[in-house]
């Protein structure tokens, strides 16, 4: 089997699975129909403040798998569905941002800075094109990358690296999530110390399982949904209820925008905006290629850096960044897209998450089985079917499908999205919180893994209020146990040797990346807050 | 220069006695297996040095906080009104998880001679639980951020669940709605 052999068996994956239903005769996979529910849910929850992909992600796993079952037939239609509301919800962010100066996701908080003053200006319409295009054409580039990338890392990591510099380079990635993320070093280190630490309770290799105090509860430790959707989705919940408690706001209905002129986006606005787009969707596509770095950053950096350009050589008509210019809205919405694609670069060739959508990729290939992430998948098999390399390709084919819906109905779709600016955040948190709590319940199916969750949730509830990102935990309680497996076996292959993470060189170069990340970015974070 | 954050300090010092307590009290003694085990000359590593290096990893971090995160702004520390809150939210949860867990097998116990375990699979009796539970807990959290309990917020609440139950339990025949697993 050649490398166009399994490209061409994970297309027909996607087109040729079972019929949905038919538009003109003309046959509609399952999969290409997830894909487009997800795309279309995806842009509807990125629209509505107070929800992201993430939640959807969250809520929608459940009942995909018990729609779909256990076998890697699910595999394609649940990920597929997934993918469409990862990509929908980074569109969809930038509705509320743009007409109603409330970002619909963190990453859109800097679309609100030019995006809203074109709303008032009368440019409603034509900003929220240029959005489009430029978040689709971010997304675009971003994909190739992926495709382009993945395969060869994996294949690079799977050659070259053995168990001691594979357990290094579990450690260097959770040394630079930890780092990077927040504004501090050591609240990073917490939240990944504990991550680590809650992934390893009821497990262990012996009979009895560790730091379970002897209780039948912990024994089976925590279950994965449990701790991540706590901390990830309970917690947010749980902050966002006592932030509307504390405002008490009126509901009052948001001023609506006239729209004023010609709204659409011609070929002189996408020449003078592409070279803006072109920046953004670089730096998104390298933030996003590392692990734990977020969408809001590169939306930060493609804003600054472009605005930086933009004084340069603007003329003196033009609008300055943050007063209406569409130059900024393209630099926001062309980095925060680039990040989707790329941060599954580490997913799929090393099984590292980089960010909180990947997170519930990981988790429904989990669930589901037949598909583990990480450099394993990219064996090119001349003789048999690697069918995980299939779904590899089969996700790739279904990342591009979902670009095409983002080209083509992506935007109609989202203009229409305003209107969901008008859901009320009080009613929606309850109803998410029960869902969520439901959706724990139904996979696990013990009220002991509610209460789990909720646990997790205050967790996740306080390191919010202390500043921390709940990010490294949920990476280090996914990552906890295949370290210490890989490190385990790398012990014992090594015969025992203690320094088995620094007698390799490329093992040696890991371990001093990890301790130069944190230190570096211990003087960077002092620096800063001097 | 800002004043020294007290949250800071408390959360480093909190973090750096937790872990301590793990490394040298909780981990030894709730783990089979110490840091490195040799059995019959082959060493390999215990059950114990994992979880050990974890709480390092926050021994290391409440270190770093308690010295260097001197300053915090006035949005990442926790108040007194932040513990109001949670208890007024643990409270709404720990009703609502009780009337979800507990309003069927009573109805059952008080209407019927065979109990809930028997009727736990047909209707009414699988969702009363969780309607009455989820509704209470949906109503019990609008009626926490309006200040008062409306009309509105109850509809709300019962609309939301049976939504949820349509969604949920309807079309499936083997997802479980709580407390259904348990009973």
């Amino acid at each position: 089997m050649g490398v166009f052999d399994y490209i061409r068996l994970g297309v027909l994956a996607v087109f040729g699975g079972p019929e949905m239903f038919s538009v003109l005769g003309v046959p509609i996979s399952i999969t290409l129909a997830m894909i487009l529910f997800g795309f279309l849910l995806g842009i509807a929850t990125g629209a509505t403040p107070g929800l992201a992909g993430p939640v959807a992600m969250a809520i929608s796993l459940p009942i995909l798998i018990s729609a779909f079952g256990f076998t890697p037939d699910a595999l394609l239609p649940v990920m597929g569905f997934l993918i469409g509301v990862m990509k929908g919800a980074t569109v969809g962010g930038a509705v509320p941002a743009i007409l109603f100066n409330t970002p619909g996701t963190p990453d859109a908080f800097m679309t609100t800075l030019d995006g809203y003053p074109m709303a008032r200006g009368g440019r409603a319409g034509k900003a929220l094109r240029i959005a489009h295009f430029s978040s689709a054409s971010g997304d675009t580039f971003s994909d190739v990358v992926l495709i382009l990338c993945a395969p060869f890392l994996a294949i690079l990591v799977e050659s070259y690296l053995d168990l001691p510099e594979k357990t290094a380079l579990l450690i260097l990635s959770l040394a630079f999530i930890s780092s990077v993320i927040g504004n501090s070093v050591g609240k990073g280190l917490i939240s990944m110390g504990l991550g680590l630490f809650a992934s390893f309770v009821g497990t262990g290799e012996d009979f009895y399982p560790r730091l379970s105090m002897g209780t039948q509860s912990l024994a089976g430790g925590f279950p994965v949904t449990t701790a991540v959707l706590g901390v990830l989705i309970l917690g947010e919940v749980f902050k966002g209820i006592e932030d509307l408690r504390s405002e008490r706001r009126s509901g009052a209905a948001p001023e609506p925008v006239m729209e004023r002129g010609d709204q659409r986006l011609n070929r002189g606005d996408i020449g003078r905006l592409a070279p803006y787009i072109a920046r953004s969707a670089l730096i998104g596509t390298a933030i996003g290629a590392l692990p734990g770095i977020g969408s809001t950053l590169a939306a930060t950096l493609g804003y600054s850096l472009n605005r930086n350009r933009y004084e340069r050589v603007k003329s003196t008509d033009d609008p300055a960044f943050g007063t209406g210019a569409p130059e900024g809205v393209a630099a926001t919405e062309a980095a925060n897209s680039s990040v989707s694609g790329a941060n599954l670069i580490p997913v799929l060739s090393l099984g590292i998450p980089g960010n909180a959508a990947a997170v519930f990729l990981i988790l429904a290939a989990e669930s589901i089985g037949g598909f583990n992430p990480g450099p394993s998948v990219f064996r090119f098999s001349a003789d048999t079917v690697n069918p995980e390399l299939v779904i590899a390709f089969g996700l790739f084919t279904a990342m591009m499908l979902a670009n095409l819906l983002n080209w083509t109905v992506g935007g109609v779709f989202m203009r229409s999205m305003g209107i969901m600016i008008r859901v009320p955040k009080h009613i929606l948190l309850p109803i998410v919180l029960l869902l969520t709590l439901t959706a724990i319940y139904v996979q696990e199916t013990r009220m002991e893994a509610m209460w789990f969750a909720i646990a997790f949730g205050v967790l996740g509830y306080f390191m919010r209020r202390l500043g921390m990102s709940p990010l490294p935990f949920v990476i280090a309680f996914l990552l906890g146990g295949k370290l210490e497996e890989t490190a385990r076996q790398a012990f014992a292959a090594t015969g025992g040797d203690p320094f088995f993470l620094v007698t390799s060189p490329v093992a040696f170069a890991f371990i001093a990346l990890s301790v130069g990340v944190i230190v570096f970015s211990l003087r960077r974070k002092k620096r800063a807050g001097a | 220069m800002r004043p020294r954050s007290i949250t800071n300090h408390v959360l480093g010092i909190g973090c750096i006695a937790a872990s301590l307590t793990a490394i040298f009290l909780w981990i030894p003694s709730d783990t089979s297996t110490g840091l490195v085990e040799t059995v019959r000359r082959q060493v390999s590593v215990g059950d114990a040095l994992a979880p050990t290096v974890a709480a390092g990893f926050v021994l290391a971090g409440g270190a770093l906080v308690h010295h260097r995160d001197g300053t915090a702004s006035a949005k990442t520390r926790v108040t007194p009104g932040n513990l109001r809150f949670l208890v007024v939210l643990l409270s709404i949860l720990a009703v609502s998880h009780a009337v979800m867990r507990w309003a069927g097998p009573a109805a059952a116990g008080l209407v019927t001679e065979e109990g809930y375990r028997a009727l736990r699979n047909t209707i009414p009796w699988k969702h009363i639980g969780f309607f009455l539970g989820g509704s209470l807990l949906v109503t019990g959290l609008i009626s926490s951020v309006e200040g008062r309990v409306t009309v509105r917020s109850i509809l709300i609440g019962a609309l939301a669940t049976l939504a949820m139950i349509a969604v949920y339990d309807l079309p499936f025949e083997d997802l479980l709605l709580p407390p259904n697993g348990d009973v």
